[in-house]
């Protein structure tokens, strides 16, 4: 804004001041009943509620049929009968350790390499390009990313057919152990490719920061002039800084990774499974009592999952203090130009993992046949790709119905919410910013089982059509995944939108709705566009919170693309994965492109 | 203009946009090079033609009042049909019944598919638990064998229905006990007959050459061939079917040779239903003869896989040479789709292929019955079957008789040239009969101590 602008405010403030003092006792009593006001201040009660019934409530619904208590199934003796069967369970402990070693192993590899890359290339041009290659990882869906990777390791995959038959010898797929090694190596590979983009971008979107992002490399930068090696200078000065905004993130991508079923059903070992792919076969089971033990078994994740978040912060704390002597050692270099070599072959390595697994992809998605060990498929067909969209109409209906309501809900709750911040003039408070984060800390399928027993109670007393009962109940479960996210990708630009505009506005008589709708919202509109398409992103993607809900009835992309990795041709997999991918990538796009068409309209 | 906080999502969107370039070039090159090579050959299900002739025939048969209700009662409504839905060429199949069945009654069928029948019958065991009796949400279930057992325990099916089909007639029920008998269990006419199948095995030409016909030779050729064979993960059904088919062999064998001399140990135990005391005695061959074979499998038998199509593809991946299924035309049928390769060959085994039909049923609280009834009697059409067992879209063997249909009929099922991997016409010497399904349980339990976990 213009000095001629600011004061021409002032002007017109004070030409208006003796008008205000006339008007306050009126204007009070209008803005208390203007509809809008009491939505938005209501907005951030209506959030909470809808985030704490189906956590809490999903909670209690598992807790009490754990103890036995259970009247669907004509259940009603407390006791530890179902953890006691839990206990009796062959192979249990194989389960726990699996799950704990795969979510711990996975988040701690992802967290290394990531801190190796921005250490080795910050304020480099490459930090960017890596940022660049890495970042559509970040939308693709776990199991699309799963049977991509599991194309990728098979004996018959991309890596063992580049290889055979001139280097191994090999004239059929050899005997291997992946995917689905018993020792859970193929989750981790799976499970740490899809965090690192993850980690990667939340610690650059901390470092885009313009305070705090200027601060650290003006530090790093006299740490350099110090003459500590680049890496070294990372490590004792950014790292400090930066950790405490990653803290949030790891913590859900370690809870997310101790418990989540797509990777480990796709990629990880039957003898046993893991703990979660374990309790949603228990709940599938014809056994109906299973259920108890199913819910037990959902407690005992939610404490899995709880202990490694302890683990994790305690070893925080360990490192701390064993390591905060080396941040002021004043030593310069630990092999730093080593560890600069071992990150680029990393990072190309993963890069080189992406791209030859959706290269793997593609093809298979047009491969006609294609035996081992040919490089590239013997001849092309789209007979996958036809077949596949004449039986896709009713997923892809409910993918994009269900995201786009979702989303819709999501971004008009946050709006709300963030305008209410503004109302009262203070942040929302750390309880209810922690509400929001709680479905990301919180197993789902601890809480989503509770939800779906729960919901079976229901369509007795209300006479609606059990599929839109599923439907909304699909709804409401996406909306506590996509929440989140929304609202952090969206907060921030909220928060920091200039405040002057709204005050000139409404100096000029307009009503709290009108600054938001037509003052607000327009400058709004590229980061509500970007969040709109990651709160699509993040629905289309989810699996198991779309099969419970939706009592398996509400089919999309996603809960195809999981039935068909493991039931299906290779061929069919791969077009089910790509059209996954697709999905979200369209709506980044047109994120990307609808603003500048509409700025490009409305100027001229 | 306000800065964009979360700034790398923007670097998403111009990193997928190449993606998708990259995506709609290789696909747009691909559809260039199909319809440069392969023309039209790729035949969708949708162009055959549905308005036959010969179908009214068997609807002329002066349909009784009783059914004349159920047509009318049961037109313009929602059928959910629970079926499997790993398959998509079944999936495919469905769905023309469902465009059928929308063109002639006006019925939305739609299908919820599931991954193991099981689900759906813990659906209903639930919906009755909660005293649903009348607003259920399965119409229609595709079961048989142990789950059908199950339901048929607790009451949890509509009786005496699938007798009453006008189309019912058309199997012959009378000197065709496979259409009324359920692995054994007397069906009730509570469901309805769908499709046969018997377990029938395919090699890969390339790999070996000299593939095993009996049980015994598949014990010396994986010994020869390690880690190329393997089964599906029981309770998966079709690696259920081979371990029955392995139980029903071995207790053929040693009945030949001790002569039948203590009862205990024979296989008729096979078809009643287990007793604490004899689960032991008739099991323990399975698991001798299991020892011996795990080591050789694929993994070394510490791994197994999640279903009969997850073979399939390791077929076509080669790191399997020899495979079984339940559904012999489904081998060709993967061929043609180029998920299983050229060299593919089918064959049965000389010591005897398990047996079976497969069914659709109807929850005793199902929502929609009438229309479920009119959905099962156009599965059970003629048109319907004739269409099922063409090669190119599902190969499931008809349940009709022959001689029951007509001229005109009877034409809808003549088959084309066979494809070289299909199973060779009278390749079926001796058929087994399934074991009681109270055996499936105690195999599955059995296997899963043994088994169930690497040690």
């Amino acid at each position: 804004m213009s000095l001629e602008n600011n004061t021409q405010v002032v002007f017109n403030n004070k030409q208006v001041d003796d008008k205000q003092v006339n008007n306050k006792q009126v204007s009070k009593s209008a803005v208390a009943t203007d509809w809008f006001t009491v939505m938005v201040k209501h907005s951030p009660k209506f959030l909470l509620l809808l985030l704490v019934v189906p956590v809490f409530g999903g909670l209690i619904g598992v807790i009490l049929p754990a103890l036995g208590w259970a009247p669907v199934l004509n259940q009603y003796h407390i006791g530890l009968q179902a953890f006691s069967e839990l206990w009796d369970t062959t192979g249990l402990g194989q389960m726990v350790a699996l799950s704990v070693a795969t979510g711990l192993i996975s988040t701690f590899i992802a967290f290394v390499i990531t801190l190796m890359i921005l250490a080795a290339f910050f304020n480099s041009v490459w930090l960017a390009r890596i940022q660049q290659i890495l970042s559509p990882i970040l939308v693709i869906p776990h199991a699309a990313a799963a049977i991509a990777v599991g194309f990728l390791i098979a004996p018959s995959g991309m890596i063992s057919r580049l290889i055979s038959p001139w280097l191994s010898g090999w004239e059929f797929a050899p005997h291997g152990i992946f995917p689905h090694d018993n020792y859970g190596l193929s989750i981790i590979l799976g499970l740490t490719l899809k965090e690192l983009p993850f980690l990667l971008l939340m610690a650059l979107g901390a470092l885009a920061q313009p305070e705090l992002g200027k601060k650290l490399r003006q530090q790093h930068k006299v740490a350099l002039n110090l003459g500590y090696c680049p890496m070294t200078a990372f490590f004792k000065v950014i790292l400090p800084s930066l950790y405490p905004l990653l803290r949030l993130p790891l913590l859900a991508v370690l809870a997310y990774a101790s418990s989540s079923v797509e990777m480990p059903l796709i990629l990880g070992p039957n003898t046993p499974p893991t703990l979660a792919v374990a309790i949603m076969h228990w709940f599938n089971d014809v056994d109906l009592n299973l259920r108890l033990k199913a819910s037990a078994g959902a407690l005992l994740q939610l404490a899995v999952t709880g202990g490694i978040l302890v683990l994790w912060l305690l070893a925080e704390k360990m490192v701390r203090v064993l390591f905060c002597e080396m941040l002021t050692n004043g030593k310069r270099e630990y092999g730093g130009a080593f560890w600069q070599k071992i990150t680029s072959v990393i990072t190309t390595l993963v890069v080189l993992f992406i791209t030859l697994s959706l290269v793997g992809l593609v093809l298979w998605s047009v491969a006609g046949f294609w035996r081992f060990p040919a490089i590239l498929p013997d001849s092309l067909t789209l007979l996958h790709w036809q077949s596949a969209i004449m039986q896709m109409g009713t997923p892809l209906f409910n993918t994009i119905s269900i995201g786009l309501i979702t989303t819709l809900i999501a971004i008009t709750l946050t709006l709300f919410c963030l305008e209410a911040e503004q109302i009262k003039g203070k942040k929302v408070s750390p309880f209810i910013s922690l509400i929001i984060y709680m479905p990301l800390m919180v197993p789902s399928i601890a809480f989503l089982f509770g939800l779906v027993l729960i919901q079976q109670l229901i369509p007795q007393f209300i006479a609606v059509k059990t599929v839109y009962i599923s439907y909304i109940n699909v709804v409401i479960a996406h909306i506590l995944f996509v929440l989140p996210y929304v609202f952090l990708s969206l907060s921030s630009s909220y928060r920091q939108l200039d405040k002057r505009f709204a005050i000139v506005a409404a100096s000029l008589g307009a009503k709290p709705s009108k600054v938001f709708f037509k003052v607000k919202l327009p400058q709004l509109l590229t980061p509500i566009l970007i969040a709109f398409a990651l709160g699509l992103a993040i629905s289309f993607g989810q699996y198991l919170p779309t099969l419970l809900a939706g009592g398996g009835r509400i089919s999309t992309i996603t809960t195809e693309a999981v039935t068909l990795a493991n039931g299906a041709s290779r061929r069919t997999s791969a077009v089910y994965a790509l059209m996954q991918m697709l999905l979200p990538l369209i709506g980044f796009i047109l994120a990307w492109v609808l603003p500048k068409f509409i700025y490009k309209s409305a100027n001229r | 203009m306000p800065t964009i906080k979360f700034a790398p999502i923007k670097i998403v969107t111009r990193s997928s946009f190449c993606f998708i370039a990259f995506i709609i070039f290789a696909l747009s090159s691909t559809s260039l090079v199909v319809s440069a090579n392969i023309g039209g050959t790729i035949e969708t299900p949708k162009t055959v033609s549905t308005t036959s002739p010969t179908v009214k025939s068997s609807e002329q048969t002066a349909p009784s009042k009783h059914w004349k209700n159920i047509e009318n009662s049961g037109r313009n409504q929602d059928v959910f049909f629970h079926a499997w839905g790993g398959d998509p060429q079944i999936n495919s199949y469905i769905k023309w019944v469902a465009e059928q069945v929308k063109a002639k009654y006006n019925i939305n069928l739609q299908q919820v598919k599931l991954s193991d029948t099981s689900e759906a019958v813990s659906r209903v065991l639930a919906e009755k638990s909660a005293n649903n009796d009348n607003q259920g949400s399965v119409d229609l279930v595709w079961i048989n064998g142990a789950n059908f057992a199950a339901m048929a325990e607790h009451s949890l099916l509509l009786k005496n229905w699938a007798n009453e089909l006008p189309n019912f007639t058309l199997t012959d029920p009378i000197n065709n006990p496979a259409v009324t008998l359920d692995f054994g269990v007397p069906t009730q006419g509570m469901e309805s007959p769908w499709g046969q199948a018997s377990l029938s095995f395919y090699y890969d030409e390339l790999a070996t050459t000299n593939p095993p016909k009996t049980l015994n030779e598949l014990l010396v050729w994986s010994k020869k061939n390690p880690g190329r064979f393997s089964y599906p993960k029981p309770p998966d059904f079709l690696g259920m079917s081979f371990l029955k088919y392995a139980l029903v062999v071995l207790h053929q064998q040693s009945d030949a040779i001790t002569q039948v001399q203590d009862k205990s140990q024979t296989q008729a135990q096979l078809y009643l239903p287990t007793t604490p005391e004899n689960i032991e005695i008739i099991l323990e061959p399975l698991w001798a003869f299991l020892e011996v074979l795990h080591p050789q499998l694929w993994r070394k038998g510490e791994h197994f896989m999640q279903s009969g199509v997850e073979m399939r593809r390791l077929v076509d991946d080669t790191e399997l040479s020899v495979a079984f299924t339940f559904s012999a035309p489904e081998v060709p049928a993967a061929v043609q789709r180029y998920d299983l390769p050229n060299s593919i060959r089918s064959y049965a085994m000389q010591d005897g292929s398990l047996s079976n039909t497969h069914f659709v049923a109807i929850p005793y609280n199902a929502s929609h019955q009438q229309s479920a009834q009119l959905v099962a009697n156009f599965l059970l059409s003629p048109q319907a079957q004739a269409y099922k067992q063409k090669a190119n879209v599902w190969g499931d063997r008809s349940v009709l008789i022959h001689s029951a249909l007509s001229d005109a009929e009877q034409a809808l099922f003549k088959a084309q040239q066979p494809h070289p991997s299909a199973l060779p016409v009278d390749s079926i010497k001796a058929t087994l009969s399934e074991p009681h399904p109270s055996w499936v349980s105690a195999i599955t339990d059995g296997w899963q101590a043994r088994y169930g976990v690497t040690r």
